[in-house]
């Protein structure tokens, strides 16, 4: 599903370039749930962003879904990101002026969902995660915990194939962050979603399949 | 997914209470004054358009050698023209002016002054559309008709029925008689012509009714009195006809004085087409032009705040703008987004408007002194291209913003990244400049207009204007008795205590002359000089004495010479420009000389002081000095004290000697005012408009500042710390603003003052654009942007840092 083939990022730097990413090569199979680990600023989240088609790399080809996207209109890059891809961040990244509800229905609108699909998917996905109770409150008034939530209910609810997650639980204390990787687990071996996240914590990365370990943008 | 954008549209203008506020304010004063002056715009565009026939209607114009046209034209034109143009198809002319007087219900009843009065050809309600309310439009081809205006029926006869009553005018053509034939509807401001009364001119036919003014003949080809409409047939040549009608003056007339007929369309008698179109004109296009202009300029500085306020706060709302594309939103979406949100903002900036516009708009006709109405604006197409503006306007706004905000990079916004968007930046420092050149324009105006007003108010006019009251003259009574009893009411006059001087004259000053006349020439004349036009003023022999108007060489009138008949009188006197004008070298050569006025031959007994004769808006005229025992006017100066007790005296005084004539009377010093109401309406329009510019300007500012500070909270934290005391943080927030305003005053000071200097032109009289206006102007557009911006510095400084540290 994903391939990367000797993908390298760097930024201009004086007159020279600093790399972040060297030497990348990659293959995540559909169903996988991979966890990328490794100190600050050895390169994960600039992996991710790279993954989840935020980034283009500077070098080298990238595959998803058997296409080559590494250089894509923004166009096209929104396609997939509407239709196959789910983020979930760090610091939840909900619209503030919109209600539990709203936000989670707002990929569907983008998608074009009809009005009485975007219903019923959006109360299976509350029912689910048990927030009915707190569909018309907005971001301010819930728990991080429960943002996140949100947030991950947001990922999903366009059915991506794959969902990034970029240290979901960096901002949640250990119980909360228990929840949301039991239900990144739930989510990898029941809906088969393929689920990619960065993390600091050991204890995340069990939750995962396979671990990839990155170090001065070197994979080890 | 409307429905989403609306509730995020609405969700963020109450959250930004401030910016909405700001928004709304600052769109609905510049839509409502745009409004307002469209409304203007198309009440003059509107005006005489509503004749059924205006598209083929004519007005005869005469064209001077400089340049100068004026409407009045020799009566005997017109018969002619339709006799021998096939093009025309009918005629209509009437004359105003010479028809005004004092009217009275019945001999020896109550009586009013009348001056909107005109005599108007038999065909004038069927020529033009005014409707009637009473009466067939046939009766005013009879003489000794008259038709009133509703409200001028009301005043002589409230509600008994005018038609049938008779009405006695008392002018120069003497004592007339009026059977009321019909009654019209008010002629409003939607027409040039506008009479309370309107006479049959078939009455001046009969030498009977003109007390021996022959010039008033209605075929004569010599005295230009009268106006002049001509319907002309479709698809005549207007030019061709133009020609034919300069061909007949060359064949007929007598006079060598280089005027020239021009046809202006009726459609063009009130505003011009264009800005140098020569023509005379009724409306002012140049003003109609200027208040378009300032009303756009006040519009543009709203809509500025606009693009401001929102780009800035743009970085606000990156974060939103990447999690939308993150999940799928294509810029196209976003743009929607934002456009929404604008056009909603303009919206409320609409109805905001409409509601300034319905509370104001009695004040707005004050201050132009107009009857305008929303109604108005159906007149013209005029609120359609308005309304097409105002669209333009909001969108090009709105794109422009959802354009910068919807081009954020996703990554950038998502790792909390400011992206000083650097082109933005410059932009928004552009457009407060922009806002600043236009306001900082308009206070220079402002004080420019005021400064010269004031010039012309308090200016040195060569007469003595203090406590002189000046009252016309009796117009019933004019019988043989006349002179004896005008004779013992000045002998009355001379026996007030509270009377210094007084005077009686044919003219005033502040008011025109008799007529201007062109004919004179000096033993020493140069070949053209007969072309040269004079001012005519008929006075008696305390004239110059009551106005303190001193004699340069010469002497004064005799009472004697003022006794002797019009045309036997050999005697003149002149005022300096006269002299100089006919070629003298100086006053004293031109004492005792004959100088020849067409057939005759008048000596200069004297010279007198220039004086403003008319205002300060004009140089001084050459004038001829004619001496008249006539009392047109009686000037009087009082003693100061207690004004209002000896008018009452002097009205006692008039109405014993002249009785059932109104005392009309007036003070020259307001009069002399009068000739600067429309400076005074500049004055108040400019105040108007920079007030309003300031204040959106400056709303702008205040939410461009409360966003400064909000993005710098941090680092105004830090430096409190650091130990920085209130001043030098007001002073680190202000310096940049200030800056952009003093870029402002730089840009607008020689464009406002190349423009200005061109309005100044048009009065001989006039300010130096001095440096101190400047100064003043400049001092006052930085200390409101210091005000406006320190207030929102100042809280910062005032901050405890500890707050704004915790807060990020």
């Amino acid at each position: 599903m994903i391939k990367l083939n000797q993908i390298a990022k760097h930024y201009p730097a004086g007159f020279g370039k600093v790399y972040v990413l060297r030497q990348i090569d990659l293959t995540i199979q559909e169903g996988e749930f991979v966890s990328i680990m490794g100190p600050s600023g050895s390169g994960k989240s600039t992996l991710l962003h790279i993954l989840g088609l935020l980034e283009e790399p500077s070098e080298g080809e990238y595959r998803f879904l058997d296409e080559p996207v590494q250089k894509l209109s923004e166009k096209k890059r929104t396609e997939l990101h509407r239709h196959h891809i789910g983020f979930v961040f760090q610091a939840y990244h909900l619209i503030d002026e919109l209600t539990v509800y709203e936000n989670i229905e707002t990929p569907l609108l983008y998608k074009g969902v009809s009005g009485s699909e975007r219903k019923s998917r959006v109360a299976e996905l509350l029912d689910r995660f048990n927030m009915v109770a707190k569909k018309d409150l907005f971001p301010s008034q819930l728990s991080g915990g429960q943002q996140q939530l949100v947030g991950v209910a947001r990922a999903l609810v366009h059915q991506p194939k794959v969902i990034f997650a970029d240290e979901p639980t960096g901002n949640l204390h250990s119980e909360q962050a228990d929840e949301i990787m039991e239900l990144f687990q739930k989510l990898n071996k029941e809906d088969k979603v393929t689920i990619v996240q960065v993390t600091h914590s050991e204890k995340n990365a069990t939750y995962g399949t396979r671990t990839i370990r990155l170090k001065d943008g070197w994979m080890a | 997914m409307i429905q989403n954008y609306l509730k995020i549209a609405f969700r963020n203008l109450l959250r930004n209470k401030v910016y909405t506020f700001i928004h709304v304010l600052g769109l609905g004063l510049g839509i409502s004054a745009f409004v307002f002056i469209l409304e203007y715009v198309s009440l003059e565009k509107s005006v005489n358009q509503f004749h059924t026939n205006v598209d083929r209607m004519y007005r005869l114009v005469n064209v001077a050698t400089d340049g100068a046209s004026w409407g009045e034209v020799e009566p005997g034109w017109a018969a002619l023209a339709k006799e021998r143009f096939p093009e025309i198809e009918d005629y209509c002319r009437f004359a105003d002016g010479i028809a005004s007087g004092v009217m009275q219900k019945a001999e020896g009843g109550e009586s009013f002054k009348e001056e909107s009065i005109g005599y108007v050809e038999g065909n004038f309600f069927e020529f033009f559309t005014f409707p009637l309310l009473k009466g067939s439009a046939e009766a005013l081809k009879q003489p000794n008709v008259i038709f009133l205006s509703e409200s001028t029926a009301a005043k002589y006869f409230g509600k008994t029925e005018a038609p049938g009553k008779t009405l006695l005018l008392h002018n120069q053509f003497g004592k007339t008689t009026f059977t009321v034939g019909g009654i019209y509807k008010d002629m409003t401001d939607l027409s040039d012509i506008r009479y309370d009364m309107v006479l049959s001119l078939e009455t001046l036919k009969s030498p009977a009714n003109t007390n021996g003014n022959d010039w008033v003949r209605l075929d004569n080809l010599d005295n230009q009195y009268i106006n002049a409409f001509f319907l002309v047939r479709e698809q005549a040549n207007y030019q061709e006809l133009e020609a034919k009608f300069n061909t007949l003056r060359n064949e007929l007339s007598q006079e060598n004085d280089g005027i020239v007929f021009r046809l202006q369309a009726a459609t063009n008698i009130h505003l011009a087409p264009s800005l140098n179109d020569p023509l005379l004109t009724t409306g002012n296009v140049k003003y109609v032009y200027m208040l378009a202009g300032i009303a756009l300029l006040i519009l543009l500085i709203a809509w500025f705040n606009y693009i401001n306020l929102s780009t800035a706060n743009a970085l606000k709302r990156a974060n939103e703008v990447g999690v939308r594309k993150v999940i799928g939103a294509t810029q196209a979406h976003l743009i929607g987004q934002f456009l929404g949100e604008s056009l909603l903002t303009n919206g409320l900036g609409f109805c905001f408007a409409l509601m300034l516009v319905g509370t104001l708009q009695p004040l707005f006709a004050e201050l132009i002194g107009k009857q305008v109405s929303l109604q108005i604006l159906g007149n013209t197409p005029f609120w359609m291209y308005g309304l097409g503006l105002l669209l333009a306007g909001s969108v090009l706004s709105g794109l422009y913003s959802a354009w910068i905000l919807s081009r954020f990079k996703v990554i950038e916004t998502l790792k909390g990244k400011r992206t000083s968007n650097s082109r933005g930046i410059w932009l928004r420092k552009g457009l407060v400049v922009g806002q600043f050149v236009i306001s900082t324009s308009l206070i220079l105006a402002t004080i420019v207009i005021y400064s010269q007003l004031r010039h012309l108010q308090t200016g040195e006019l060569g007469i003595n204007t203090e406590q002189l009251l000046v009252v016309s003259g009796p117009q019933i009574g004019k019988d043989s008795t006349f002179a004896t009893r005008s004779n013992a009411f000045v002998q009355t006059l001379a026996e007030q205590s509270f009377v210094q001087e007084y005077a009686t004259s044919n003219v005033v000053p502040s008011r025109y002359y008799n007529f201007r006349t062109s004919g004179f020439t000096q033993p020493g004349s140069k070949p053209k000089d007969e072309l040269k036009s004079y001012a005519f003023a008929v006075i008696g022999d305390r004239y110059l004495k009551t106005y303190g108007i001193s004699i340069k060489a010469g002497r004064n009138f005799t009472p004697q010479e003022t006794d002797v008949e019009w045309n036997n009188n050999s005697k003149v006197m002149l005022n300096e420009r006269a002299v100089a004008e006919l070629g003298f070298s100086s006053p004293e050569e031109a004492i005792q000389t004959k100088i020849k006025w067409d057939e005759r031959y008048l000596e200069v007994i004297g010279v007198v002081a220039d004086y403003h004769h008319t205002s300060l808006k004009n140089s001084i005229d050459p004038i001829i000095f004619y001496p008249q025992k006539s009392a047109v006017y009686y000037s009087i100066r009082l003693t100061p004290e207690g004004m209002g007790d000896k008018v009452a005296k002097l009205e006692k005084l008039y109405k014993t000697s002249f009785p059932g004539n109104p005392f009309d009377f007036f003070f020259m010093d307001e009069n002399y005012q009068k000739a600067y109401y429309e400076e005074q309406q500049y004055g108040k329009l400019f105040t108007t408009a920079s007030l309003l510019a300031v204040f959106i300007a400056c709303l702008g500012l205040f939410g461009l500042a409360t966003y400064t500070v909000e993005s710098r909270t941090k680092e105004i934290g830090v430096r409190k710390v650091l130990g920085a005391s209130v001043s030098s943080v007001v002073m680190l927030l202000s310096k940049d603003f200030l800056a952009l305003v003093g870029v402002a005053i730089l840009i607008a000071s020689p464009v406002a003052a190349y423009f200005l200097n061109q309005w100044l032109q048009d009065f001989p009289y006039r300010i130096a654009m001095e440096w101190w206006i400047f100064v003043a102007a400049a001092g006052l557009a930085l200390l409101i942007a210091f005000v406006t911006v320190g207030f929102q510095s100042v809280k910062a400084g005032l901050m405890n840092p500890v707050d704004s540290l915790r807060s990020e």
